[in-house]
């Protein structure tokens, strides 16, 4: 048995192969489409495994060592000094953020100070201007400490090298411009230019004091060959109270890796969609094959070829193909690393070593044969059922009908392994679920409304203009264009209506509504004794100011309830309120812009055990309600507070908010800076600056923040993002736009012999191409407005339901989805249409 | 004297190009008058179908004229040429050329609909119950039999009221009682309105049923006859 199904498989193989020296006419689409979708998925993993390999390879100088411990607003303790030096070569490090003014005080701007010591970096090397080293420029010189900027910092400030700045109390000389840093990347994304001073330089300014936010980083160098992961562990169970964060140099620069992996995983479910979309050109193309077949296939059957056996040879024939499809598109996407590697290692400081990822090409090949599976066995079933006779009858076969049974279900089964794949190769597997649901209801959806329209069509009313009548009936008849039309541009349309919605709907938010809700200003480290004079300041220089001052301390929540914390039982969204120190506050009345959403606010005299107020949504990511307890480190002292009530807040504000709120009396005496916003009205660009200035020359400590300058910066970032976010949705657009070409250009040889009996019966050219635009731009306005349905109802979930921002329509996009689904199905349409219009009848109509 | 619908003069035309390239009509003259029922006839490759579709207006002369219901063909551009069809003629062929995905009601309106009759469906509807298949009229091509859909054809042809019909070997998809059957609606059809007939055909049967038969070899006219019709008529019978 087994030996006579082997020989009829190699039979089929050898039919198959015989069947291919038609060539691959009718299949460039086919090929087109299995290409782009999987050179996009293996580029996609090629260049993120590439990346996230580079930091991994580079772990030690991206880390500046093999183990960094950090603190947050306190240095670290003796024994625990005593500690880290027993493990190797040290070198400590602080980080804040504070305002750097030029000598005459004219000006100044926000920096990212970063203070190192003598033996740094431990890794790597620390690329200044004019060959210095990092002691030559930071180190005292004639009484001056040097320092080291970005070269942004003195296009800021109109300085160049030689010049004087001050920060804090203290003046320094600018001696070198930083080329690069070699662990920048793990230091994080950085609002401001960075300013390279040496720790004693620090300490001269005058700038760490308590309630300061200050980074104290300590970098250590293994002396002898210690295992970084094990030592990581002990160090946290030596000092369970250190509250430190210890990274390794296995996982140097973990925000970054993951950020890499979830784009990444964005971006390859995007793919997928490309890939899926090409899935429908694949089964219009094979449709069109098993058509065009039909004479072949009756000739096999009546010679004795089992239905069975002709679909097996059509199947492998048809995976052939693709398979070549899938290995073009391999050398395609493996090849995009090595083009990318220039380009990115401009952008992120690592060498960017390009090489061949077998994985991402595995994953990619993996994901182009199920596709091409299952859009190709559903039509190739068809072909079991043509009959012999049709050698004999000219009579269309089972138009519009399902397979067998058994073909669905082949189908079926390798769908469900495609999704299931995805899901399981995904970073975040409830967000690749949901986009694959949506991607199944979008089709569903699709394949409805092309019912729908037909409908419509059918059912409208007869209208005058002859070619509007003949476009209508051309939109309802048997065989027509309409269903695979909204399909094929309606999932391409749907995806990019949906991330251009989100995309814009983001940056007006950053730069539209934020900045109109937003303070001018925020003002961070203002010691206790600064306030009167703060605030006696602000009301001299601006009129009519909205200052709100509130008491700020740094703390971490080390219990929730007296017991452990385990980030695992948390849900992602809700884990940053536990990593590192959070602000905290203390208020006797109830903050602005919060609203009690359960329990009740403390008497403003209130002075018995500590209470606390937590903000709704952290509370239900965390489990708490009203009665539990919340233990917070403070200053190195445990405070266990209990909740009394629940705030709901509005973050987008831009106001002061924290997630803890607590009684006044629990941090009775504890030493704490201030944070303040100032609204002031009416203030243009200039009446800031004079603000930042007078603010500056009198508290040179206070770090003033610019709110307009962030939001700037956090909209270049989106905007980058949903440039690259919007380029790999193109890709899909492109595979769908493709795939529309292959559906119209079948279409158009179905109905060249409509056209030439048309014009036998008396139609004229301008007759037709009306008609035919009229079809075609009927069916792309349908498929449009289902695009920007779709695209509204995906974008308000995605952008209201899980980013809890307010979602509006934007009326430009809608109009540029209606005119660019006109233009794509109208032109390909007609290009096609009119080689049919300029065709002589006569030789069309004798060869018949 | 009765009007001449159809005139050709010196008609030349050569198919393919360079190697390839064969003189299909040598010089053609004829002349056919209203009402007159014409056969052509001649061995296959003579040039008789491309005669057909010279005067259908399908195919364009190289040299000469050609003059159908007062329209100079030979000056027209395409779209002039299908107004003329529209208007003037009716066509009928061998392999019948029904939209396949057009209902036979809507087949036959469609000449009627481009010519912006406004009531285009029923007229179809009663062309469609002329020829016999009123209860056909919602079903497509791929629904009926040869013999119906060429009848749909003539339908489709004769809706227009067209003064020339023609017809390349309408029964030559057809067996031989269902061909004789659409042979006398067409015939039938012509005598009713008075309309020009024109048809190439191998079936001699037919070619004799027609007042005039005229013999095509190698692209040339070669026997021009009357026919005794009635006696015709009667052997077709």
């Amino acid at each position: 048995m087994s030996t006579a199904s082997s020989q009829n498989f190699a039979l089929a193989v050898r039919l198959a192969l015989r069947e291919l020296r038609g060539g691959l006419s009718g299949f460039y689409i086919f090929i087109a489409c299995v290409v782009i979708g999987t050179a996009a998925i293996a580029g996609v993993s090629s260049v993120s495994l590439m990346m996230t390999e580079s930091i991994q390879s580079e772990g030690r100088t991206i880390l500046g060592a093999d183990l960094r411990f950090e603190v947050d607003n306190r240095d670290i303790t003796d024994a625990e000094r005593e500690y880290i030096s027993s493990l190797g070569k040290v070198s400590g490090g602080v980080n804040l953020r504070t305002m750097a003014r030029t000598a005459d005080e004219s000006d100044q701007t926000l920096v990212e100070l970063r203070a190192v010591d003598d033996v740094y970096p431990l890794f790597g090397s620390l690329d200044l201007s004019s060959n210095l080293t990092a002691s030559a420029a930071l180190s005292e010189k004639d009484g001056i400490y040097g320092a080291a900027v970005a070269q942004i910092f003195l296009d800021r400030l109109s300085l160049s090298l030689g010049d004087r700045i001050k920060v804090g109390n203290a003046e320094f000389e600018l001696r070198a411009i930083i080329n690069s840093e070699p662990d920048a990347l793990s230091e994080g994304f950085g609002f401001a230019p960075r300013l390279l001073i040496s720790r004693q330089g620090v300490d001269e300014a005058g700038l760490i004091r308590p309630g300061s936010i200050v980074e104290y980083s300590y970098r250590v160098q293994f002396q002898t060959g210690l295992d970084v992961e094990a030592v990581a562990e002990e160090a946290k169970l030596a000092f369970p109270d250190a509250g430190w964060s210890v990274r390794t140099s296995n996982n140097a620069a973990p925000s970054l890796t993951s950020n890499i992996e979830r784009f990444s995983q964005f971006l390859t479910l995007v793919g997928l969609t490309a890939l899926i979309v090409g899935g429908v050109g694949v089964a219009n193309a094979v449709r069109a094959f098993i058509d065009g077949k039909r004479n072949v296939i009756a000739t096999f059957k009546s010679v004795g070829a089992s239905s069975g056996f002709v679909v097996q040879i059509y199947l492998i024939q048809v995976m052939l193909i693709a398979i070549g499809g899938i290995l073009a598109g391999l050398v395609v996407g493996a090849a995009i690393p090595f083009a990318a590697a220039g380009a990115l290692s401009a952008i992120l400081p690592i060498s960017t070593g390009a090489e061949i990822y077998p994985a991402a090409l595995g994953q990619a090949a993996l994901f182009g044969i199920l596709v091409a599976f299952v859009f190709a066995v559903a039509p190739l079933g068809r072909a079991g059922e043509v009959p012999a006779t049709a050698l004999f009858r000219q009579q269309s076969f089972s138009d519009g009908k399902l397979a067998r049974w058994p073909y669905l279900l082949a189908s079926g089964l390798a769908l469900a392994l495609l999704c299931l794949l995805a899901v399981v190769l995904a970073e975040d597997r409830r967000i690749a679920a949901v986009f694959l649901l949506g991607v199944g209801g979008a089709f569903l959806v699709l394949i409805v409304v092309g019912r729908v329209v037909q409908a419509i069509a059918k059912r409208a009313p007869t209208v005058r203009s002859t070619p509007l009548r003949l476009a209508i009936g051309n939109i309802h008849r048997p065989g027509a264009l309409t269903p695979s039309v909204v399909l094929s541009l309606g999932l391409g349309l749907a995806l990019l209506v949906t991330l251009a919605q989100i995309d814009t709907n983001l940056r007006r938010e950053i730069s539209g509504n934020l900045p109109e809700r937003a303070p001018n200003f925020f003002f961070v480290d203002i010691q206790s004794a600064e306030v009167d004079g703060f605030r006696t300041l602000i009301n001299e220089v601006t009129s009519d100011p909205d200052l709100q001052m509130v008491p700020m301390l740094r703390g971490r929540i080390t219990a929730l309830n007296g017991g452990e914390i385990n980030e695992q039982n948390v849900p992602p969204e809700g884990r940053w309120v536990l990593r590192g120190d959070r602000g905290i506050t203390y208020s006797a009345t109830i903050p602005q812009n919060a609203k009690l959403t359960a329990g009740e606010w403390w008497p403003e005299d209130y002075q018995g055990e500590p209470l606390v107020s937590f903000t709704a949504d952290e509370a239900t990511d965390l489990g708490l309600g009203i009665g539990d307890s919340v233990s917070v480190s403070v200053l190195g002292r445990t405070i266990t507070a209990k909740i009394a009530n629940l705030r709901e807040v509005e973050w987008e504000s831009l106001s002061i908010n924290f997630v803890m709120v607590f009684s006044p009396s629990t941090f009775a005496g504890a030493p704490h800076s201030w944070l303040a916003t100032l609204n002031a009205p009416g203030a243009d660009a200039e009446k800031e600056g004079e603000i930042l200035r007078a603010v500056t020359q009198a508290f040179p400590t206070i770090t003033s923040v610019r709110v307009k300058e962030a939001i700037e910066i956090a909209d270049r970032l989106v905007g980058q993002i949903g440039t690259a976010i919007r380029a790999a949705a193109a890709i899909a657009l492109i595979s769908s736009v493709l795939v529309l070409a292959g559906a119209l250009a079948a279409g158009n040889r179905a109905r060249s012999h409509d056209a030439v009996v048309l014009k036998t019966l008396g139609a004229t050219r301008k007759t037709l191409i009306s008609a035919y635009s009229w079809e075609y731009g009927l069916i792309g306005l349908a498929t449009a407005i289902f695009a920007l349905a779709f695209g509204a109802v995906a974008s308000w979930y995605v952008l209201n339901q899980i980013m809890g921002l307010p979602s509006t329509f934007v009326p430009e996009i809608a109009l540029t989805t209606i005119i660019a689904a006109l233009i794509v199905t109208i032109g390909i349409g007609l290009a096609g249409t009119w080689r049919i219009l300029g065709q002589k009848a006569a030789p069309i109509l004798r060869e018949q | 004297m009765a009007k001449t619908i159809v005139e050709l003069g010196a008609a030349e035309l050569t198919l393919g190009s360079g190697a390839s390239s064969v003189k299909v009509l040598k010089g053609i003259n004829l002349s056919v008058s209203e009402g007159q029922s014409v056969g052509i006839v001649g061995p296959s490759g003579s040039g008789k179908s491309t005669l057909l579709m010279v005067i259908a207006g399908l195919e364009r002369l190289d040299q000469g004229t050609v003059h159908v219901d007062g329209s100079a063909l030979h000056e027209l551009n395409e779209d002039q040429l299908a107004a003329v069809r529209g208007r003037a003629v009716g066509i009928v062929f061998q392999s019948f050329h029904l939209i396949p995905n057009m209902t036979a009601l809507e087949n036959v309106a469609v000449p009627l609909e481009l010519a912006g009759e406004k009531k285009a469906f029923e007229r179809a509807a009663v062309e469609l119950e002329a020829v016999g298949l009123g209860g056909r009229m919602s079903h497509f091509p791929g629904q009926l039999s040869g013999g119906e859909q060429q009848r749909v054809a003539i339908a489709r042809a004769l809706a227009p009221n067209p003064a020339l019909i023609v017809a390349d070997e309408p029964t030559g998809n057809l067996d031989g009682e269902t061909g004789r059957q659409v042979a006398d609606l067409l015939f039938a059809k012509q005598a009713e309105r008075g309309a020009t007939l024109i048809l190439v055909t191998h079936d001699e049967s037919l070619a004799a049923r027609c007042d005039r038969q005229v013999s095509v070899s190698s692209g040339r006219i070669v026997g021009d006859t009357e026919n005794d019709v009635e006696t015709a008529a009667q052997v077709s019978a």
